[in-house]
């Protein structure tokens, strides 16, 4: 069962699961069988809007961390994300093909992007923001979003 | 039986300012006002939110389809709220997403990309309001 950090904003409320590091812009990597998962989390999704397609980088795509792994167009936006880590694609969820609201749905879970292996973990641990250091960020961007309405 | 409980009632989201309200508005009024204007009759979701009682009435009586630009499905909870019975919920995302080429831009007014989507949405929208028309009377006959 994924433990959450969560704070309300206006009337949003925002989750973070407490199983998985993440990077300032709201992706998300856990790690899961030896592989690493990456997703998106419950601000950005909720801040992007409804997703209508995802277009993720196919399998054996070699991505450096920072590089576009995922293009999403919601109702809102289109917007691209970076990989949090280094590694190459291994696995795309086949669900973002036919329901990429999963997103939306379940940004924690059944809305997770790609898989990707990488070399050393740890290394890569050490470059993303626990849970905790990414609730306080992501607070903070919430807050200031919410001036804007 | 009055020519009132003959019409299906559309219920188009309100969401000014955004492509997709605009959308589900432009569609609904093509149904309305184009393609089955004896058959439908579309009930502004702002009646329902501030519970005008022709609205209400209407919806009560009648069967509805909801047109809703986002998740919060704000036609569908409105007129579920109202008392109706909802035949169709349709969300324009879903139809968007079966015609990805036909991307909406603009609020006032919609780009070439969602006029077209707009159109497949009221001929979608006409499909059921022509189901529901046909089953009851297929009802009536029986």
């Amino acid at each position: 069962m994924t433990d959450f950090l969560e704070t309300m904003v206006d009337k949003f409320t925002f989750k973070v699961a407490t199983d998985r590091f993440y990077t300032a812009e709201g992706v998300w990597a856990k790690e899961k069988d030896g592989r690493v998962r990456v997703g998106l989390s419950d601000f950005v999704q909720q801040r992007s809007g409804d997703v209508a397609f995802a277009q993720i980088k196919p399998a054996g795509t070699v991505l450096a961390a920072g590089e576009e792994v995922a293009v999403i167009e919601t109702i809102k936006v289109t917007i691209g994300f970076a990989s949090p880590v280094n590694g190459k694609i291994v696995e795309v969820n086949p669900a973002m093909n036919d329901a990429p609201e999963g997103i939306n749905l379940d940004p924690y879970g059944a809305g997770w992007l790609a898989a990707m292996e990488v070399a050393d973990l740890e290394a890569e641990r050490a470059r993303l923001l626990d849970p905790q250091a990414y609730f306080n960020v992501m607070k903070g961007q919430a807050e200031e979003e919410a001036k804007k309405l | 039986m009055t020519a009132r409980t003959q019409k299906v009632i559309i219920v188009p989201c309100s969401g000014i300012g955004k492509p997709y309200g605009t959308v589900s508005r432009e569609a609904a009024y093509e149904v309305t006002d184009d393609l089955r204007p004896e058959q439908t009759q579309l009930v502004p979701l702002a009646l329902l939110v501030l519970g005008e009682e022709e609205s209400r009435s209407i919806v009560a009586e009648c069967p509805a389809v909801t047109i809703d630009g986002c998740k919060l499905a704000c036609a569908t909870k409105m007129v579920q709220q109202s008392g109706g019975t909802i035949a169709q919920e349709i969300a324009v995302l879903d139809v968007y997403r079966r015609h990805k080429d036909l991307k909406p831009v603009g609020i006032a007014e919609l780009n070439e990309g969602g006029q077209k989507l707009a159109h497949v949405l009221a001929e979608e929208v006409t499909a059921v309001v022509d189901g529901l028309l046909t089953s009851k009377q297929g009802g009536e006959n029986a």
